[in-house]
C-alpha cells in the first residue's frame, strides 16, 4: 500500500521522465548540428540576411505572365533553345547599358514587390495561426464537461512543445535544403538553405541547414518562411487531439507533439515540400509535375489524421464508447456553441491556409483560390446536412461542422489547380466521405475518434490529393515543381493537370503520394509509439478516466461551478 | 408545520409563482432537477449513435407552509401546474418538525 507521499511522488514522476526525454532531444539536436557545420565547411556559402537589408532586387522583378525582367545569360550551350535565350539576353544588356536609371529602379521594384509578398505571407500565416482557437474550441465543445480543462491545455500544450521541436530541428529537416530545387522567388529565394543532410540533388530526404533557427535560418526571408510553416506543422499538431482525448496522459501527449513537430511532419513535409524526392518525381521519373499539394491536404491533414488514428488504435477506445455487444455507444458534445464559433473560425483562418500557400499576393490566382475554398466548405457542408437527414431523419449540427472541414481539407491540396464547378464537387465528395467515414469508424473499425479527426483529415486528405490527380485543369502552375516551365504536353505555359484533363501521370503519382503519406504518417507513428507505450501507459487510469482528466491532471476543473470547492471571499 | 415538495414542468414555473403569489406565500426555493415518473424518456441520435434521453429536464419547488393552509395551497399549485399532459409531475406533502429563521432566531410557524 503506497502512502499518501509515495502516491504524491509517483504522481509527479512523469515530469522527471519528460525531462529526462527532454535532455535526449537536446543532445541529439546538438549532435545534429555538429554534423551539419562540419559538412558544409569550405564551401562559399550564401551570406544570410537578417536585417531585410539585401532581400529583393532587379532579379526578382517579374511582370504579371511571370517573365522576368533581368533576362540571365543562358548557361546551357546544349540547350535547343540555347540561340533564341542569348539573344534576349544580348538584347536586355543592350537595353540596360542605354538606360542604367531604369535598371536601379528595379532594384526597388524587385524589393517592393518581395515586400508585399513577405507582408501577405506573414498575415496569412497569422490567420492559420488563429486557427488553433477555433480548432481548440471545436474539439473541446465536442466532449465531455469534466474533460473540458484537458482539451483545451492539449491544445494549447500542442502549440508549444510541437513549436519548440520544429524550431529546434523540424524547421531544418523540412526546409534545410529548400533553395536545392524548391527556393520560394516571391520571397527572395532563401539562398542560405542549400544542403541536405540525407540525400542530394534530385534525391533528397532531409534538409541540413538552419537548426535552431539560427546562423543560415536567421535571414529575413528564411523567418517568413518559418512563421508560414510552423503554422501549418501545428495543425499537424493539433489534429491528432481530436482523437486521443479523454484518455491520454500529459506527458504522452508531450512526447507526442515533440515526436510531430521534429520527425513524423517534417520528414514527409521535406519529401513534398521542402524540394525533397516526392516533388522530383516529374524531374526524375516523369511523373507528371512529381507529387503536388498546394496547401497540405497530405503534408498537413493526412499526416495528423493517420498519426491520430495510429494513436488511437494504440490507446483503445474511451470506457463505456462500445458496449460489451460491440455497439457504439453516444458521448454527447457539452457545448455545441463553442463547436459551431469553433468551425467559424477555422473557415476563417483557412482563407489564410489555402491562399497563403502562394506565398505571395504578386500571385493573383489568390483570389481562384479562396473562393474554390469556400465553394468546397459550404458544398461539404451541405452534403453532411442532407446525407445525416437523409439518413437519420434531423440533420447533426456536429456532422454539419465536420462537412465543412471535410471539404476545406479536400480542397486543400488542389485549391490553386481547379476551376469552381471541380471546387463545389471536390466537397461534396469530401461530405459524403466524411459521414461514411465517421460511421465506419464507429461500426466497422471500432477506432474511438471523438471529434472525427481520422475521418475529415485523414480519409479527406487523402481525398484532396487524389482529386488534384483527377480535376486540375492546367490554368495554373506551369513550371510547378520544376517540370516544364516552357511547355507542357504540347502546350506553353500549361500547368498542373489532372487525369481528367489528361494527364495520367499525374494521377497515378497522386496516387502513390497519398499511399505513402498515409503508410509514413501512421507506420512511423505506431511503431514509435507501440514502443512508448509497452514502456509506461500512455492511457490515464480508469478511476482518473470516470471521475474526468481536468482535477487528476491539472488540478481543477474548467468550469469550477460543477464541484463544491468555495474559496473564502 | 408542512413541507410542499412539488415536481413541474419548467415551462409552468411562471404560473406557479404568479399563483403562489396571489395567495401570500413568501418564501419558495427551486431547483432544476432531471427525472420521469411513468412517462419514460424517449430516444434520440448523436452523430449516427442512438443515445437514451432517460431523465428530462423538471423543476422542483419546495416550500415550507403552515398546516391551516397547506391545503389551499396545494389546490393552486395544482390547478396552475397542470396541462393534462403526461410530464405534469407530482407534489407530495410531509410534515415537519420545526421551522428557524436564521437573522433573529424565530422558531415554528412565525419562521416560516
Amino acid at each position: 500500500m503506497k502512502t499518501q507521499n509515495q502516491k504524491e511522488r509517483s504522481r509527479r514522476r512523469p515530469l522527471g521522465q519528460a525531462l529526462f526525454k527532454g535532455a535526449g532531444t537536446l543532445v541529439f539536436c546538438a549532435g545534429i548540428i555538429a554534423i551539419s557545420l562540419t559538412s558544409c565547411m569550405g564551401q562559399e556559402e550564401p551570406k544570410p540576411d537578417p536585417a531585410g537589408i539585401a532581400t529583393g532586387d532587379k532579379t526578382t522583378v517579374v511582370d504579371a505572365g511571370g517573365n522576368a525582367f533581368v533576362v540571365a545569360e543562358p548557361a546551357d550551350k546544349s540547350a535547343p533553345n540555347y540561340a533564341d535565350s542569348k539573344k534576349a539576353s544580348d538584347e536586355f544588356k543592350a537595353q540596360a547599358a542605354k538606360e542604367p536609371l531604369a535598371v536601379k529602379l528595379a532594384d526597388s521594384v524587385g524589393h517592393i514587390r518581395v515586400a508585399t509578398n513577405f507582408a501577405w505571407t506573414l498575415n496569412t500565416g497569422y490567420l492559420v495561426l488563429f486557427m488553433q482557437a477555433g480548432f481548440a474550441m471545436l474539439t473541446c465543445g465536442l466532449v465531455r464537461k469534466k474533460n473540458a480543462g484537458h482539451l483545451m491545455m492539449l491544445n494549447f500544450a500542442a502549440y508549444v512543445f510541437a513549436f519548440i521541436a520544429y524550431y529546434a530541428v523540424g524547421y531544418a529537416f523540412q526546409f534545410g535544403a529548400v533553395a536545392v530545387n524548391a527556393a520560394p522567388g516571391n520571397l527572395g529565394g532563401t539562398p542560405t538553405l542549400n544542403h541536405f543532410l540525407l540525400g542530394n540533388g534530385l534525391w533528397g530526404f532531409l534538409g541540413g541547414k538552419g537548426f535552431f533557427m539560427t546562423g543560415p535560418a536567421y535571414d529575413a526571408g528564411s523567418n517568413v518562411l518559418a512563421l508560414f510553416e510552423v503554422v501549418f506543422m501545428e495543425t499537424a499538431g493539433y489534429i491528432i487531439v481530436g482523437s486521443i482525448c479523454e484518455r491520454i496522459n500529459f506527458w504522452s501527449f508531450l512526447l507526442c507533439e515533440l515526436f510531430i513537430g521534429a520527425i513524423l511532419y517534417p520528414v514527409f513535409g521535406c519529401w513534398v515540400w521542402g524540394g525533397g524526392w516526392m516533388s522530383q518525381l516529374g524531374n526524375t521519373m516523369g511523373l507528371g509535375h512529381g507529387y503536388v499539394d498546394f496547401a497540405g491536404s497530405t503534408v498537413v491533414h493526412a499526416v495528423g489524421g493517420f498519426c491520430a488514428m495510429a494513436l488511437s488504435i494504440i490507446l483503445g477506445p474511451r470506457l463505456g464508447k462500445f458496449g460489451p455487444d460491440g455497439k457504439p455507444r453516444a458521448f454527447p458534445a457539452h457545448n455545441i456553441v463553442l463547436v459551431v464559433i469553433g468551425t467559424f473560425i477555422l473557415l476563417f483562418g483557412w482563407m489564410g491556409f489555402n491562399p497563403g500557400s502562394t506565398l505571395g499576393a504578386t500571385d493573383l490566382r489568390i483570389s481562384v483560390v479562396a473562393i474554390n475554398t469556400n465553394l468546397a466548405a459550404i458544398a461539404g457542408s451541405a452534403t453532411a446536412m442532407l446525407f445525416w437527414y437523409l439518413k437519420f431523419g434531423k440533420p447533426d449540427i456536429t456532422m454539419a461542422c465536420n462537412g465543412m472541414l471535410a471539404g476545406l481539407v479536400a480542397i486543400t491540396a488542389p485549391c490553386a489547380f481547379v476551376n469552381p464547378t471541380s471546387a463545389f464537387i471536390i466537397g461534396i465528395l469530401a461530405g459524403l466521405v466524411v459521414c461514411v467515414g465517421v460511421l465506419f469508424n464507429d461500426n466497422v473499425t471500432k477506432i474511438d475518434d471523438p471529434c472525427g479527426a481520422i475521418s475529415v483529415h485523414g480519409f479527406c486528405g487523402v481525398l484532396g490529393s487524389i482529386c488534384l490527380g483527377l480535376f486540375a485543369d492546367g490554368t495554373y502552375g506551369a513550371g510547378w515543381n520544376g517540370v516544364g516551365a516552357s511547355s507542357y504536353l504540347g502546350q506553353a505555359g500549361k500547368g498542373v493537370t489532372g487525369l481528367f484533363y489528361g494527364d495520367t501521370k499525374q494521377f497515378l503519382v497522386q496516387l502513390m503520394g497519398a499511399a505513402i503519406c498515409a503508410a509514413w504518417a501512421f507506420g512511423a507513428t505506431f511503431l514509435v509509439f507501440k514502443m512508448v507505450n509497452a514502456v509506461k501507459s500512455m492511457r490515464v487510469s480508469k478511476e482518473v478516466e470516470q471521475e474526468g482528466l481536468d482535477v487528476p491532471e491539472f488540478g481543477f476543473l474548467a468550469y469550477p461551478e460543477d464541484g463544491v470547492h468555495f474559496s473564502e471571499s | 408545520m408542512k413541507k410542499i415538495e412539488a415536481i413541474i414542468q419548467p415551462h409552468k414555473l411562471e404560473e406557479v409563482k404568479e399563483a403562489l403569489i396571489a395567495l401570500g406565500v413568501e418564501g419558495i426555493t427551486i431547483a432544476e432537477v432531471r427525472g420521469h415518473g411513468r412517462q419514460k424518456g424517449h430516444s434520440e441520435m448523436y452523430r449516427g449513435v442512438e443515445y437514451k434521453v432517460d431523465f428530462l429536464p423538471k423543476v422542483k419547488l419546495e416550500l415550507f407552509v403552515p398546516d391551516a393552509r397547506a391545503e389551499e395551497i396545494v389546490g393552486a399549485l395544482t390547478t396552475a401546474a397542470r396541462s393534462g399532459k403526461i410530464g405534469d409531475g407530482k407534489i407530495f406533502v410531509s410534515s415537519i418538525d420545526d421551522a428557524i429563521r436564521i437573522r433573529n432566531g424565530d422558531r415554528g410557524e412565525t419562521a416560516l
